[in-house]
């Protein structure tokens, strides 16, 4: 073993407690970057591997053609009747009729309807078919009218028994169905958190709203008949808007479709990774360079007998590449127990996920040790720098400072990369860049940049803070002495005291940034609600699905509400890209919405012939009042419509509203999305009110609110993502937190003969204590007002960069962004106990012959 | 003062020399700080350390003796003037070349902190070698380790030894690669008498028995008396010198300079 690596090993030996929190720090990130990825491989396996078994007979499927990408709203239905032609085609050996619905709500026993926290409540037809992927596992199939079944893990959790009588809310309201038996999707319970329920197959499109049709058809060939050539036969013999595939491709659509949802989740629990990941780098660099500046009469001695600068550089390197991959491989195994741990909390939050396998890619093994070396080897390249350039008469002299001299290059460095830093950001965020992949890389590299700048100009002002921080300290009642000293310690290292608040710094601007858009977002709503959303009553389901629309027919038969408008919520093709719109009523638009109206008036164009626009697309597009727009729809293909009104507030509705007529003509669903109602005027509020709570009653899938109910709902909603966001962000609070454990703790053994010093002319074990604990409190409440400062920053620069159709206003929110600086200084406090505690512990007399 | 000094052979480096010159310097100086700060260390010294000799460097506190060494052993950089160690000039060496002479023909021994704490006295010893990527000399190793009885130590942690076998274990480095010149920075500044004693007869017998060359910085006129030569310094300047010198002799010499 050579003598670098030797040294190396000794070293890191010698400081077994430090390296090991150290290592700690790169463990947690290099833990949570691995667990995303095990969990999302592993959701991906086991989705892939349901849907595949699901699908295991199906050779083909038969349903509406569609070009589009969207399904969800360009969905269409088929005849029933397609399924005799299906059945006659040479080498059929077994057709299935299929439908699914997602309006259709079971009761439970004691009147409330099922709910799930996300997932939908999908109903389908039952058939023994083995093209069928659901199977019995109690009871009977549902063999006619008034029966369901349901799977095994919502019966279990809901109460619901096989025999039992229960609730079912389809398209006419409330009917008493029976269960008759319980179900299983391949292996799985359950699949991603949904709730299965069957019926037969005229129950289900009677509880859907849908006679005489269906979504697919599920074809099985006859022995010896390729998929290929069924498909071709059946392509031969179907109308030309319905379309057959062959099993492989419906597999492989289902894998897709769930592999984009999940890879989006793996990709923001990634995102929250690297977070972690970077402020474990400051903890690091910080370390490293306490460890080393610790060290220099060690590597002054080393120079003086002859080791290169490269040999000491090298020395330093490999102790922080032991270290990277000591976390690499620790990082792996903790990172999946972490997977694990994180599906079992979002199954109990009732996301539903089903059991995972532990999946270990090359990729995740890669990764992982190459975010855990290169980060290690990143951080420590500096101080390595630094440790090779401690001269001989290092060891001879005392006084060297480890870096000395450096000030004025790290500015000028650190200015240059926050300039950079901000021009990249200014970049993303203004330069009106498409592409997402590269928009996130030039505000995230910017921003991180602008974190790493920030760390190298906080030394400039770090000492002067901290004093002025501390400052109420020289006036704690009984501490004086210590909250005098504990001032002067913290201001003591300008660098040292910088570099320890960088990590916190950097969680809590991430945070204050979160808080203040979502808190700004919120105002906007609010806003738009309020000058936009005329309307008194808001029905909607609160998942955004779609709802029979005979509802509006039950509104409007209240005395009491004068317009009812439902808004219905569809996709289009127009030049090329697939845009959302939405279906109203036009001619009572106007009274339900504010939507300031610049020209044309939409009333008077409630025809399936014109389409209404925002002031926005008006400009984008270069269209006026009586011009075309050319509108391609799934069902009815292209379609020129005349622009019959510009508007300005496209809250909710968005840029293109048509008529109900227009909708009626070109898509074929009748569903609505939401209703919107006025009071009319003199209405009897407490009849009126009894009326709607009637219809609730009728209806409990869906949300009956008023505008007010609405919006706090929403706001709710807001809420419960940024408290999910601010978790995982915590983790790198945790980082940081750790940071500054080491960081004390490194002071402390420094200073340890002045703390002996200090305990023999009469310091108590408990002034020693809050000493160091009042030093953490300075240095961490500096890096929290940093954090929250950039964050305001960061956030302003977020609000305004963001569309103003989504977030129009800047709102700062005091009240939290005050709670989470007292929170990290409080946090602080406490991550100094450790430290703190050996410092009163050490001995006096050791400790003051020691230096 | 009558006493000739080293400096009418060191002023002509150029010309032949009566003895070979181990290390000599020529107006070497030392500032340190600037305007009213400003510190002479070393005024324009000319000096020289024989061969084969043990040379003691003595002076008051501040004299410059330790600053004299340093800037010889190329661990500090002079101000001005010029410093050989044999034939090379380490004045114009780039600090890789001067490590490459540290590692294979210097020696050093230092008053306190002078073994790496995470390494065995036997590993400490032979750092000079390990650093260099060479083998050390196995009969020259066991030599030095047998002469300065270090035999049972070898596999022990500094901090396992006593001040007097620490300071033993670093002559043995300072050994290890049959230094040119072993540059030895109050030695016994941190012994108590008897391992004082220890570590200069070990100083000694690498002379006498070895022929190897030694220069010491010292503040005790008992360390000196092992030398073969002491040297004067007070205020930068080399003042004088004293051939075979005993205790006393030095200690009067003391006298005189600070008197």
């Amino acid at each position: 073993m050579g003598i670098v690596l030797r040294l190396s090993m000794r070293n890191l030996a010698a400081s077994r407690l430090r390296v090991a929190l150290t290592t700690f720090a790169v463990l947690l990130g290099v833990s949570f970057v691995v667990a995303s990825f095990v969990l999302t491989d592993g959701l991906l396996d086991t989705f892939d591997t349901i849907i595949e078994e699901a699908n295991a007979e199906v050779d083909a499927e038969v349903r509406a053609r569609s070009d589009f990408d969207e399904v969800q709203f360009t969905a269409r239905p088929i005849d029933e009747a397609l399924v005799g032609v299906v059945r006659a085609v040479d080498g059929v050996a077994a057709a299935e009729p299929a439908t699914q619905s997602m309006k259709i709500v079971p009761v439970r026993a004691d009147g409330e309807p099922i709910r799930t926290t996300g997932a939908p409540i999908l109903s389908f037809n039952w058939s023994d078919s083995p093209l069928d992927p659901l199977t019995l596992v109690e009871g009977q199939a549902p063999a006619g009218p008034g029966q369901f079944v349901i799977d095994q893990g919502t019966a279990d959790r809901e109460g619901l028994v096989v025999g039992g009588t229960y609730d079912v809310i389809g398209a006419a309201g409330r009917e008493p169905f029976q269960l008759v038996g319980l179900s299983r999707f391949g292996d799985a319970n359950s699949l991603g958190g949904a709730i299965l329920v069957s019926y037969t197959l005229d129950e289900l499109q009677r509880l859907d709203g849908s006679e005489g049709l269906i979504q697919w058809i599920a074809v099985g060939a006859e022995a010896g008949v390729e998929p290929d050539v069924l498909v071709e036969r059946l392509e031969a013999a179907l109308p030309d808007d319905v379309e057959a595939v062959t099993g492989e491709v419906v597999v492989q659509e289902g894998q897709d479709a769930f592999s984009g949802f999940i890879r989006i989740f793996g990709n923001i629990l990634l995102g929250f990774a690297l977070v972690a990941v970077f402020v474990s780098t400051f903890i690091i660099a910080n370390t490293f360079n306490i460890l080393l500046s610790q060290r220099v009469r060690q590597l002054g001695l080393l120079r003086a007998l002859g080791a290169s600068s490269r040999q000491v550089r090298a020395s330093a390197l490999v102790e922080a590449l032991i270290v990277g991959l000591v976390a690499s491989v620790l990082g792996l195994g903790f990172g999946v127990l972490l997977a694990f741990g994180l599906r079992a909390i979002m199954d109990a939050l009732g996301f539903g996920l089903p059991a995972i396998d532990v999946v270990m890619s090359a990729r995740t093994v890669v990764v992982a040790v190459a975010v855990g070396v290169g980060v290690t080897l990143a951080a420590s390249l500096i101080p390595a720098r630094r440790a090779a350039s401690v001269p001989p008469v290092a060891t001879l002299r005392s006084g060297y400072r480890f870096g000395a001299g450096e000030g004025a290059r790290r500015t000028t460095f650190g200015l240059g990369l926050g300039v950079l830093g901000a021009v990249g950001m200014g970049v993303g965020l203004f330069g009106g860049i498409d592409e997402t992949v590269l928009l996130l890389v030039c505000v995230a590299g910017g921003a991180v940049l602008v974190f790493v700048a920030l760390s190298m100009l906080a030394p400039l002002f770090s000492s002067p803070s901290a004093a002025a921080l501390g400052a109420p300290l020289e006036h704690l009642p009984g501490r004086r002495i210590t909250g005098h000293m504990a001032r002067g310690n913290a201001a003591r290292n300008n660098v040292r005291t910088a570099s320890t608040a960088t990590g916190l710094m950097i969680g809590l601007a991430l945070i204050a940034m979160a808080t203040v858009v979502a808190d700004s977002l919120k105002a906007s709503v609010r806003a738009e609600l309020r000058s936009t959303l005329t309307a008194d009553l808001v029905v909607s389901q609160s998942f955004g699905g779609n709802f029979s629309s005979e509802l509006v027919g039950e509104l409007d038969a209240i005395p009491g509400l004068a317009q009812v408008a439902p808004l219905r919520f569809g996709v289009v093709r127009i030049d090329g890209t697939e845009t959302g719109f939405t279906a109203t009523d036009l001619t009572q638009l106007t009274e339900v919405f504010d939507i300031d109206v610049r020209e044309g008036d939409p009333a008077s164009v409630a025809d399936p012939g014109h389409v209404i626009v925002t002031r926005d697309t008006a400009t984008d597009r270069g269209l006026g009042v009586g011009d075309p727009l050319t509108v391609e729809f799934a069902a009815t293909g292209v379609q020129t419509l005349t622009v019959g009104a510009i508007y300005t507030n496209d809250f909710i509705l968005g840029d293109y509203v048509i008529d109900l007529s227009a909708w009626d003509a070109n898509v074929d669903s009748r569903d609505d999305g939401m209703i919107v109602a006025t009071l009319a005027p003199g209405a009897e509020i407490a009849a009126t009110d009894a009326a709607v709570a009637a219809l609730a009653d009728t209806f409990p899938n869906l949300e009956f609110e008023t505008r007010d109910e609405f919006r706090e709902r929403f706001e709710g909603e807001l809420d419960s993502l940024l408290v999910i966001i601010n978790v995982f962000l915590g983790l790198a609070i945790v980082i940081a937190l750790l940071g500054i454990t080491n960081t004390m703790a490194l002071s402390v053994l420094e200073r340890t003969r002045e703390i002996g010093l200090m305990r023999a002319v009469g310091m108590t074990r408990r002034q020693t204590r809050s000493l160091i604990r009042l030093e953490a409190g300075v240095v961490s409440l500096f890096g929290a007002l940093l954090g929250v400062v950039v964050g305001l920053v960061f956030g302003w620069l977020a609000v305004v960069a963001i569309p103003e159709s989504a977030i129009d206003r800047l709102s700062l929110p005091v009240a939290p962004l005050v709670w989470y600086v007292v929170a990290a200084t409080a946090a602080g406090l406490v991550a100094a106990s450790f430290p703190a505690r050996r410092a009163a512990r050490l001995d006096v007399l050791d400790a003051i012959a020691q230096g | 003062m009558a006493e000739p000094t080293t400096t009418d052979r060191a002023t002509a480096p150029g010309l032949s020399l009566e003895r070979p010159w181990a290390a000599r310097a020529v107006g070497l100086a030392k500032v340190y700080g600037q305007g009213n700060t400003r510190v002479v260390a070393l005024d324009r010294v000319d000096v020289g350390f024989e061969a084969a000799r043990l040379t003691a460097i003595m002076g008051p506190s501040g004299s410059g003796k330790s600053t004299l060494l340093h800037c010889m052993a190329g661990l500090d950089q002079p101000t001005e003037g010029q410093v050989w160690i044999g034939d090379t000039l380490i004045s114009d060496l780039n600090d890789r070349k001067l490590t490459l002479l540290r590692r294979q023909r210097l020696g050093f021994v230092f008053q306190a902190f002078n073994l790496v704490p995470t390494l065995t006295a036997a590993e400490n010893i032979d750092l000079p070698l390990l650093l260099a990527g060479r083998e050390p000399d196995a009969e020259w190793r066991s030599q030095v380790v047998e002469s300065l009885r270090l035999g049972d130590r070898l596999h022990h942690q500094p901090d396992e030894l006593s001040g007097g076998q620490q300071q033993r274990v670093a002559v043995a480095r300072a050994l290890i690669n049959r230094p040119d010149i072993v540059f030895a920075d109050e030695p016994t500044g941190n012994l108590d008498t008897g391992s004082s004693h220890e570590v200069l007869a070990c100083l000694r017998s690498a002379v006498d028995d070895w022929h190897q060359t030694v220069a010491m910085v010292t503040h005790d006129p008992g360390a000196a008396a092992h030398a073969d030569l002491v040297l004067f310094l007070r205020d930068g300047r080399l003042v004088g010198r004293l051939e075979q010198p005993t205790a006393t002799l030095v200690l009067d010499r003391l006298k005189e300079l600070e008197g």
